[in-house]
């Protein structure tokens, strides 16, 4: 028996190449490499080749066998591929649809801020120090240089408990501890934040509870013009690179010389605008050096030591910052208030 | 404090000041100028007359006036329900700017009108300055007005601009607008020309008797005037007070006004004829009903300083004097007193009386002691002047003024120093000599001031660098950086663990709030973890804010129940706040809030359902950050019932032996109270969290042999606890066992009422190798018996 095995290889290939699914070349593997197949009946015709034959047509027909399954296990993966490519095809999804999103929480405005300003101050070597705000009489007035005559300790203004004890009105309480309890440690570099309480009616810009970070550098030959570098470095930092500061004439019984700081409007740029009441400046710090008096009371000699101390309202600095226009949406926390403060910073 | 630019000018030459430039000024050297602004504002006014004025005749409230106005007579149609025939009267040209906007020519009704008729609030002069018949009509000039005048707001005398200073308390002298004067003279380097009192009167001698009883009225200047003339006030004082918002009354009470501005010693006259002994006392100790010149009764009580005569209360000392002896339009000699009252005093009296007059306000914050004599001369130069007074008695001066002159030696190296700044000794030398410090210089480098006696603020060096920086100026200063010795930075005690909350609340959706710390009685009666007894507010704004709270979640339920009301149904919601109690404890607290519902994806419906366990998870995740691993953490059944807790559903927390806090689904109640929804709760006592011990991370080795597990179903009673099924098979499971995990919870169909049954699964491993069935069985058999044994557990099939 002869074949035209050149032809027979062929055709072979014609059919597996003409496969167009899965389907096909399975049906054509079967009926090229099935029990009943074309390979296996030629198998089967082995018998009928004359003996000195055999081993030439035995060859022919494996070395068809090879080449089929390879073909068919080529065009199969082929054929696969393809219909995955197919079924990418057909399988869409409309990404515009909402995402499957868990809220993400926010830190309620004033901790921002008062993280933000710790940070800066943890950046230049500062350690950040509390205090109780149920507070004495001592810390809060007499060693801050308001003695009992003094009209800051009107009643109008504080929330006494008893004769000794008074919620603080003011973060300088804290920094009066801190020069007791290091006085013999120095340098003092310090920030203290805290909620501090005045005697007011709640409106759109007082709050009988608000926060307060104030600021203590105690050590030799501490000037004016360092205060004056380290506000400007804090302004830069909260406001913007561009912000300038400028130093007014101030009182505080605690410092002396005392000084305001203003800063040029971060809205309008020192132009003027509604924000800064159209002068270009926007009061923000009080600060001053630290009165001899006060570092002499907590046992530090003020002929040798010099110190500058300064604080900031967050309250109004998360006002200017995020434009918002009552001070009472940071204590009443509408969720959808707060959902407004979702960055860091 | 008010003053005007016309007062400040009569004193200093500021021509070349423009009214901004003196507000500036003023303010950078720490007299802040709060607001300045124009007495009055319109442009292109004339003074006119009104020759006709007739009813419009298609307006019954509009008249037509024929107007001369000098130049011209034109045709007004004016509103005003006042405007008459032969009125003169202020009119605005058309072109005239006003506060309200430009007048222009027009047709009212048909009939021409070119100009308008003006009231006083048209030219934006202050409403509470006018009376109600100004306020309602067009203003009636004299009739001495001249026609064609167009220096309208000089001839009302309105041309003037008020500042509003705020002084700085240590700065009280510049109450006195002739210390203002001096320091601005100072500021901007100028002669400062103050009024010569000096006056020509023979005095005779006097028979006024003055003392004072208390030391709170250590000095007490006293004069006696026997005649003078009460009258109209001269326009140039009327003027000057009106401006700075003084009422005019008559030239005697006018002068005594005009005085206490221009030196800052209040004084007090006396109607001589109401006095008849001639004799005054101040003292304290009278308890009486008074009169004071207001008309109000007022109750004496024995603290206040009374000025007295013949034992009977005349005034309140430095507030103000008593009804029975004001000038009036009959007094025809006075007494005249220029006193010093103890400052606590007059403050603590005029607080609790509410009376916070010009007098009261400058004794309060301090007055120069030498201005008193100074204030009697210049009164009686003016009285002399303007109200003809004659017969004038000598002076008698009871007591010490208390005047001790400060002398300071300044360095400059020093000042220098302390500023950061390098002046020259000259130049620091001129500021003392332009503040009137009357330097003398000492050495190279100490300069010696005397500091005047108004300058009760300067006591020592570190003042003295302050005046130098304020006159030479802020911008003097060089920006630097402190140069010292590195210091460590650091969180406050505990503020990274704060920190590290506050971010795993936010990552799981928590909202932070801040709420208030003062609260009501009620809400320290809800409290569920109370730190003790409240601190009390001695002076509380009110009930709703007296205690300094013990606990947060009140408040937190406070601020659900403000957004439920709102319409924000999802809230998650927590704020770490301080408690204090009255014992001195102080403690940080951790409160949380969990509505049922968290919306994750509406349209694929995907709806967490927050519980107890939801809470409990998060509870245990911030415990295990911070080093408490879960086996240390606890929840047991509450000890003792909450208001705010729903009993069944609760639990007490435990951080080994310690109670934490508690959580735990809102009480039926309480919601209905607070009007909101299914709510789960905790509050968490950080101080008692933190102050115990972390655990450390310690590597264990990854299991290199498979685990063994079976899954068991328990029949058991309801009331046993899923921690007594895990914590019965983990005591008897041996040292192969290593997860029990229960999977699931079931009642109903098959099990009978009462019991429930418990899918629990259990796995072995062992380090060394694999395990087979038979090197588990005595483990897994012992923790069958001791289910069975202990808790009756049945094995369902």
């Amino acid at each position: 028996m002869t074949h035209n095995w050149k032809q027979l290889e062929k055709e072979f290939i014609e059919k597996i190449e003409s496969a167009k699914d899965l389907n096909s070349i399975e049906n054509i593997r079967i009926e090229l490499l099935g029990k009943k197949g074309q390979i296996n009946s030629l198998m089967a015709q082995m018998r009928t080749v004359a003996k000195e034959k055999k081993k030439e047509y035995g060859m022919a027909v494996n070395s068809l066998k090879q080449l089929t399954e390879s073909l068919i296990a080529e065009k199969t993966a082929g054929l696969k591929e393809a219909e995955i490519l197919q079924q990418i095809q057909e399988d869409k999804i409309d990404i515009t649809l909402p995402a499957n999103r868990g809220k993400y929480g926010t830190l309620h405005p004033l901790t921002v801020v008062q993280q933000e300003i710790e940070d800066i101050f943890i950046g230049m070597g500062y350690a950040v120090v509390e205090g109780p705000e149920v507070e004495l009489d001592l810390y809060n007035f007499e060693r801050a240089n308001i003695p009992a005559d003094h009209p800051s300790r009107d009643m109008q203004d504080t929330f006494y408990v008893d004769v000794n004890r008074l919620l603080r009105t003011q973060t300088t309480a804290i920094q009066m501890r801190v020069l007791e309890e290091e006085h013999d440690i120095l340098p003092i570099k310090v920030v203290c934040p805290g909620k501090v309480y005045r005697k007011d009616d709640d409106d759109a810009t007082h709050s009988h509870q608000f926060v307060q970070v104030e600021g203590l550098v105690v050590g030799e030959n501490i000037t004016v013009g360092d205060l004056k570098g380290s506000l400007e470095l804090l302004a830069r930092s909260m406001f913007g690179s561009a912000r300038e500061i400028r130093l007014r004439q101030s009182y505080f019984p605690f410092t002396e010389p005392s000084i305001e700081i203003d800063v040029t409007c971060h809205i309008c740029g020192g132009v003027g605008c509604p924000t800064c009441k159209n002068t270009g400046w926007i009061e923000i710090l009080g600060a001053g050096m630290v009165h001899p008096r006060v570092l002499d009371m907590a046992g530090i000699d003020s002929k040798k030591y010099t110190g500058f101390a300064f604080g900031v309202g967050i309250e109004r600095v998360a006002m200017l910052k995020y434009g918002v226009d009552d001070i009472r949406h940071f204590y009443t926390n509408n969720i959808k208030f707060l959902d407004t403060f979702k960055r860091f910073e | 404090m008010l003053i005007t630019y016309n007062w400040l000018k009569q004193y200093i030459d500021l021509s070349d000041i423009s009214k901004q430039q003196l507000a500036d000024i003023l303010t950078k050297a720490g007299h802040e100028v709060e607001n300045f602004e124009d007495q009055a504002y319109g442009t292109n006014l004339v003074i006119g007359q009104v020759l006709s004025c007739i009813k419009h005749p298609n307006a019954d409230s509009l008249h037509i006036c024929q107007v001369d106005v000098g130049t011209d007579i034109r045709q007004i149609v004016c509103g005003a329900p006042n405007i008459a025939a032969d009125q003169k009267v202020i009119v605005a040209l058309p072109g005239c700017k006003l506060a309200g906007g430009e007048i222009k020519e027009t047709v009212v009704r048909g009939e021409s009108s070119k100009g308008m008729i003006c009231s006083l609030s048209e030219l934006n002069v202050d409403k509470k300055s006018l009376t109600d018949e100004q306020l309602a009509g067009i203003e009636v000039l004299d009739e001495d007005a001249i026609v064609g005048n167009t220096n309208v707001l000089e001839y009302l005398g309105l041309d003037d601009t008020v500042y509003e200073v705020s002084l700085t308390p240590n700065r009280a002298d510049c109450l006195s607008f002739w210390a203002l004067a001096k320091d601005l003279g100072a500021i901007l380097n100028r002669e400062v020309k103050l009024p010569d009192y000096r006056y020509s009167a023979d005095k005779s001698k006097t028979d006024l008797i003055i003392d004072s009883q208390t030391e709170k009225a250590p000095y007490f200047v006293g004069t006696i005037i026997n005649n003078l003339t009460i009258k109209e006030s001269p326009a140039w004082l009327k003027k000057a007070l009106n401006g700075v918002g003084v009422k005019a009354i008559n030239n005697v009470v006018d002068i005594s006004n005009y005085v206490m501005l221009e030196t800052g010693q209040p004084l007090h006259f006396y109607d001589l004829a109401k006095i008849p002994a001639k004799e005054i006392t101040v003292k304290n100790g009278l308890n009486e009903i008074y009169t004071a010149l207001d008309g109000q009764k007022y109750h004496v009580l024995e603290d206040d300083l009374m000025i007295t005569t013949e034992n009977r209360a005349i005034g309140y000392a430095g507030i103000m004097g008593g009804e029975d002896s004001k000038i009036d339009e009959n007094t025809r000699g006075i007494i005249i007193e220029a006193a010093h009252f103890n400052l606590v005093n007059v403050r603590n009296t005029s607080r609790r009386l509410g009376l916070f007059t010009e007098a009261a306000t400058r004794f309060s914050k301090g007055i120069d002691p030498k201005a008193a004599l100074t204030a009697t001369e210049r009164s009686i130069q003016l009285l002399i002047e303007l109200a003809d007074a004659e017969n004038i008695e000598e002076t008698v001066i009871f007591g010490d003024m208390g005047y001790k002159p400060t002398v300071i030696e300044a360095s400059v190296t020093k000042i220098n120093s302390l500023l950061g700044t390098h002046f020259k000794y000259d130049e620091i030398y001129q500021v003392f000599k332009a503040l009137d410090f009357k330097p003398e210089k000492k050495d190279k480098d100490i300069i010696i001031t005397h500091i005047p006696s108004y300058r009760t603020d300067i006591e020592i060096w570190q003042d003295l660098s302050e005046e130098v920086i304020r006159i030479a100026g802020y911008e003097n200063i060089v920006s630097t950086l402190p140069k010292m010795p590195t210091t460590q930075a650091r969180f406050a005690k505990n503020g990274k663990n704060r920190r590290m909350i506050n971010a795993m609340l936010n990552g799981f959706g928590f909202n932070e709030v801040v709420t208030y710390s003062l609260v009501s009685q009620a809400n320290i009666d809800e409290g569920i973890l109370s730190v003790g007894t409240p601190v009390r507010i001695a002076n509380a704004m009110g009930e709703d804010r007296r205690y300094y709270r013990t606990s947060l979640l009140p408040s937190l339920l406070d601020c659900v129940s403000y957004n439920v009301a709102r319409n924000n149904h999802e809230y998650l919601l927590f704020e770490t706040a301080q408690v204090y109690s009255d014992e001195g404890k102080e403690r940080m607290h951790l409160s949380m809030a969990m509505s049922e519902k968290t919306t994750y994806s509406k349209w694929q419906n995907v709806i967490g359902k927050n519980d107890f366990y939801s809470l409990k998870g998060i509870v245990i995740n911030i415990l295990e950050k911070l080093g408490y691993d879960e086996k240390r953490v606890f929840f047991k059944p509450v000890s003792n019932p909450k208001e705010l807790l729903h009993p069944n559903k609760s639990a007490d927390v435990y951080l080994g032996k310690k109670l934490i806090g508690y959580i735990g689904h809102i009480h039926p109640l309480a919601k209905k109270k607070y009007e909101i929804d299914e709510t789960v709760l905790a509050e968490i006592n950080l101080d008692a969290v933190f102050s115990e011990k972390p655990s450390r991370i310690k590597f264990e080795k990854i299991a290199r042999y498979p685990a063994v597990n079976y899954d068991l179903a328990l029949v058991v009673e309801e009331k046993i606890t899923a921690e007594q099924i895990i914590s019965t098979i983990r005591k008897a499971g041996g040292s192969l066992l290593e997860v029990v995990e229960i999977f699931d919870v079931y009642r109903g169909k098959g099990i009978s009422e009462g019991y429930k049954s418990v899918a629990v699964s259990i796995s072995y491993r062992s380090n060394e190798k694999t395990l087979s069935e038979n090197d588990i069985m005595p483990n897994h058999r012992q923790v069958l018996d001791q289910l069975s044994n202990r808790l009756n557990a049945v094995l369902r099939d």
